[in-house]
């Protein structure tokens, strides 16, 4: 990886910033929250493509570090499916406010 | 703690790279585990308790956040620097370019503990002063999240700093040759969390900034 290439990412990664933080100013409803986490996701994959490398890793290398990430995905998903689509389990939250 | 260019178990330095990088991304593996069980909780929170939730995380600041994400991205950009200038054979780049990237995580901590001193004089630490009336149960919630995850995170950006600084030395000192890996890995452990920081930002500085 040459100098020029990371300070091009550092470039992006500056402009992705001001652009998430500009984003949430504006009122959007939901869509805020998924426009700052695709750019979130973008941002991540800058850093990992590129600072670390995984670009021009072997496959094995990859797979690893997808790994952790597809195992999250099936841990936010499926306490997502059970949790967000309770009815009847908000009475002990009510409570709290 | 002198390193070896090789390895004894290992047959060439090229196996040694390979091996140590599958090690290193292996343990990130259980750290993205790790930052997302917090993460997973946030989201379930933030569904569930809807507008009072995001209202909470409008208490944080949003200016040092953004300010720390900066100094953050770039003390990566630094860290790329020391990688790449170790490896085309350097020994005084690498050493300024890890200094800087240990200031700037410095920079974060220190603009971290500013942001914490401010939530302090605002009653928002709970468990310790936080102020029930004023801001209410759901942010002592947002606020249980917001203390876990800065400072777990502000935990590995310490670690990251010692490491850091023990390899600015190290290669000023002659200790660590071109070829071996630890630069390498230090360097993944480093950009890692700041990823982790990519996801935290906007779940906690960017909710609620509007309506």
């Amino acid at each position: 990886m040459s100098a020029a290439t990371i300070w091009k990412c550092w470039f992006a990664l500056m402009l992705l910033l001001a652009a998430t933080t500009a984003s949430a100013f504006v009122p959007l409803g939901s869509a805020n929250i998924v426009i700052s986490l695709a750019i979130a996701v973008a941002k991540a994959l800058i850093v990992l493509l590129f600072f670390m490398e995984l670009r021009g890793s072997r496959a094995l290398v990859r797979a690893f570090a997808a790994a952790g990430f597809f195992w999250l995905l099936i841990m936010i998903v499926l306490t997502g499916a059970d949790y967000w689509h309770r009815t009847d389990a908000l009475a002990p939250i009510d409570q709290v406010r | 703690m002198s390193e070896r260019a090789i390895g004894f178990q290992y047959a060439t330095v090229a196996q040694q790279r390979e091996a140590s990088t599958l090690g290193m991304w292996a343990f990130l593996a259980t750290e993205v585990l790790f930052f997302g069980a917090l993460i997973a909780a946030y989201l379930n929170y933030r569904i569930w308790l809807g507008d009072e939730f995001i209202a909470a995380a409008s208490l944080t600041k949003v200016a040092l956040g953004t300010a720390n994400t900066a100094v953050l991205l770039t003390s990566s950009a630094c860290m790329a620097m020391a990688v790449m200038t170790f490896e085309a054979g350097s020994k005084r780049a690498p050493v300024l370019w890890l200094t800087a990237t240990a200031l700037l995580g410095l920079a974060f901590v220190v603009i971290k503990a500013s942001e914490w001193w401010l939530d302090y004089q605002e009653h928002l630490i709970p468990a310790l002063n936080f102020d029930l009336a004023r801001h209410g149960g759901v942010a002592e919630i947002f606020f249980v999240f917001y203390f876990c995850a800065t400072g777990l995170h502000a935990l590995h950006l310490l670690i990251g700093i010692s490491i850091v600084a023990w390899l600015a030395t190290a290669i000023g000192r002659g200790r660590i040759v071109p070829g071996g890996s630890t630069t390498r890995l230090v360097g993944l452990y480093w950009h890692f969390v700041d990823v982790v920081w990519i996801f935290l930002f906007p779940l906690i500085y960017l909710a609620g900034r509007n309506g």
